[in-house]
């Protein structure tokens, strides 16, 4: 075997990867501060608090004195109907209900922190003169964790699909010099953007509808909410999702430098968007981080029109916020967009 | 000549590129005429800038210094849609949406470009009806560069780009797209082309700038340039032993312009065959040296290129 050649071959390659910078800090940095970030935030501290909703009776305030004994349980009292709620959109992960003589817990099995918090109430309740408790699987459409899951995955899927679809195909004409050949033609670059935009929405849209049809009819997932103010959080969201990979790929010249940085803006939103679990409680700057996310405030608007009877007033803030964030990055890409 | 005879105006055109601490000077103060209605050939080696001189007018790329006109206007001052409605651009490679069709890549650039001629005129111009449902992926290199050209010409342009349009091409496919190129210069529309091969130059010019290092070192028609040699005829003849001959002695002999001795063979530019080959036999047969090989033929443009540059044309095939 010719071992130069092997090691020539060889040298050559680690050339050609060095001497692409955004390979390199795609493949080692970005890793590197991801672990450091993600470091920081499950850094050894305090385990989270578990939370829970006493529903309002004569006991309800004894019994809230005996569960806030527990350093993990964060105890509220609550209304029957807004407990309900509350544990539907995963704001609480259990609910106490008396009377003292026959406590029952209510929560759903399929949620990963649901027995963690019926253990801790348990403990709670140890050595007191409390009956119980029972316990009860929420398993009714609309408080099941597949019913809080759904408009997770539709907001996911057009973060996804929105993002990459139209990212990856223009960074790839770029590199390609195919848009090399349109920019020497009287085409202005809004006429061409938009034109992808509107190809991406044409796809993006049905997508939806298509997950959301299958959950309400293979897992009774409910929609009590308008169907027009859905829509409406539908496309506002889709657009804020493809101006934001136009944004992102605006002057991209590799497929490789845009998949970091649609990484880069996409996990984020997987970890704080609220599409796996609620970010509704978070507070402090992470809290402000998951809120100032179009991802957040998609799967937000959605469960309020899917899981609640809300309307268009009741997303309205939402709309304006995606709606806001689609003009801007738009806007931002049309100035940044290089053909080549 | 008034300006607004003129196609294109380059004064003084300077662009360096900067990369690193690396800079390079592709165009080095060029000055450049083209007149409405002509076929103008830009002649040089790769390199020389021939493509960054055409870039610059196509508006893909930004002068360093110096002043571009093109049709009257220059990039970069609210005009550029204008420009771009009434140009038409085949760069020196391009490259297509290879999921689409021949038809389907025409229809996207007719709708570009706004006006012009139908898609099916487009398709028969370049002659490519046959392949109108093909996809890019079952073209072949002809027929590529024969859909580059249709989309140039596909707004009916008063000014058409082409750069190195027939590179690569097997001499089948390089006649086929000359033809296509004459119909179409017959319109009277202005045409800048640039070019390494001397032959398509002389076909298809009728005026002609050579570049070399970024300048612009010799202008006129073909038979001007060829002209400008003060001879227009080439012998060509070679030797036994090559170095035995003295480049200086034959210069001496009666008739000759210039001489070159390269890869064996001698060049010789001569203004009359019968005053200079009778001397030049007598010459060699005194030196004893052995006549391997004797030709004679109409001096070309590649001859000025090489009178000019001391190189060819095209260094790498000739070497």
């Amino acid at each position: 075997m010719n071992m130069p050649a092997v090691f020539a071959v060889a040298k050559l390659s680690f050339r050609e990867f060095f001497r692409q910078p955004e390979a390199v800090f795609w493949t080692y940095g970005f890793p590197l501060l991801m672990t450091i970030v993600l470091g920081f935030t499950f850094r050894p501290a305090a385990p989270p608090l578990i939370r829970v909703a006493v529903v309002a009776s004569a006991d309800a305030a004894a019994l809230c004195a005996v569960l806030a004994k527990n350093p993990r349980l964060a105890v509220a009292v609550l209304d029957a109907a807004t407990a309900d709620q509350s544990l539907a959109r995963g704001r609480i992960q259990a609910l106490v209900r008396g009377p003292s003589g026959d406590l029952t817990v209510r929560a759903d099995p399929m949620r990963p922190d649901a027995e963690l918090a019926r253990l801790q109430i348990e403990r709670a309740l140890r050595g007191g003169d409390w009956q119980g408790p029972h316990q009860e699987a929420e398993d009714r459409p609309g408080a099941r964790y597949i019913d809080f899951l759904v408009p997770g995955l539709v907001g996911l899927n057009l973060l996804g699909a929105g993002m990459w679809g139209i990212g990856f195909n223009l960074t790839e004409y770029r590199s390609k010099k195919l848009l090399r050949r349109l920019f020497v033609t009287p085409l202005r670059r809004s006429e061409f953007l938009l034109g992808f935009l509107l190809s991406r929405l044409t796809l993006l849209i049905p997508e939806s509808v298509v997950i959301l049809a299958f959950g309400m009819l293979c897992w009774d997932v409910p929609f009590r909410g308008s169907m027009v103010a859905a829509s409406a959080i539908l496309i506002v969201a889709a657009l804020s999702f493809v101006g934001l990979g136009i944004l992102v790929a605006s002057r991209a010249r590799t497929v490789e430098g845009v998949a970091g940085l649609m990484n880069l803006c996409q996990l984020p939103m997987w970890l704080l968007g609220g599409s796996f679990f609620s970010t509704e409680h978070l507070d402090g700057a992470l809290g402000a981080v998951a809120a100032a996310m179009p991802l957040t405030q998609c799967n937000n608007a959605l469960r309020d029109l899917m899981l609640e009877p809300k309307g268009l007033a009741d997303v309205a803030y939402p709309l304006c916020f995606l709606s806001g964030f689609a003009a801007l990055s738009f806007t931002l890409a049309l100035r940044l967009f290089r053909w080549t | 000549m008034k300006s607004d005879g003129l196609a294109i105006e380059l004064r003084g055109l300077r662009k360096v590129y900067t990369r690193g601490k690396k800079t390079t000077v592709a165009l080095d103060g060029l000055d450049l005429e083209v007149r409405r209605g002509e076929v103008f050939g830009l002649l040089g080696q790769n390199g020389a800038g021939k493509t960054t001189t055409v870039e610059i007018c196509e508006g893909l790329t930004q002068q360093t210094a110096g002043e571009a006109r093109i049709l009257g206007r220059c990039w970069r001052t609210g005009m550029d849609q204008e420009i771009r409605a009434r140009i038409g651009v085949c760069l020196q490679e391009t490259r297509f949406f290879e999921k689409q069709t021949v038809r389907e890549t025409l229809q996207l650039f007719a709708a570009c470009q706004g006006r012009g001629c139908s898609v099916d005129d487009a398709l028969a111009l370049v002659s490519l009806q046959e392949k109108a449902d093909a996809r890019q992926s079952q073209l072949s290199g002809g027929q590529r560069q024969r859909l580059a050209v249709a989309l140039a010409m596909l707004g009916e342009p008063e000014l058409l780009f082409l750069d190195e349009p027939t590179t690569g091409l097997d001499p089948q496919s390089r006649r086929q797209l000359w033809d296509v190129l004459r119909a179409y210069q017959r319109r009277g529309s202005t045409v800048l082309l640039t070019t390494h091969y001397m032959e398509e130059a002389q076909v298809l010019c009728d005026r002609i700038g050579i570049v070399d290092h970024g300048k612009l070192i010799a202008l006129g028609s073909p038979q001007e340039l060829i002209r400008s040699l003060g001879a227009d005829t080439v012998v060509e003849f070679s030797v036994g032993d090559v170095n035995a001959l003295d480049e200086g002695a034959m210069r001496q002999l009666p008739g000759v312009q210039s001489c070159e001795i390269r890869g064996g063979k001698v060049t010789l530019t001569v203004a009359l065959v019968h005053t200079t080959v009778p001397p030049l036999l007598a010459w060699l047969a005194q030196r004893g040296a052995e006549l391997l090989e004797l030709a004679t033929r109409h001096a070309t443009l590649e001859d000025v290129f090489v009178a000019r540059t001391g190189r060819h044309l095209r260094e790498e095939e000739s070497a």
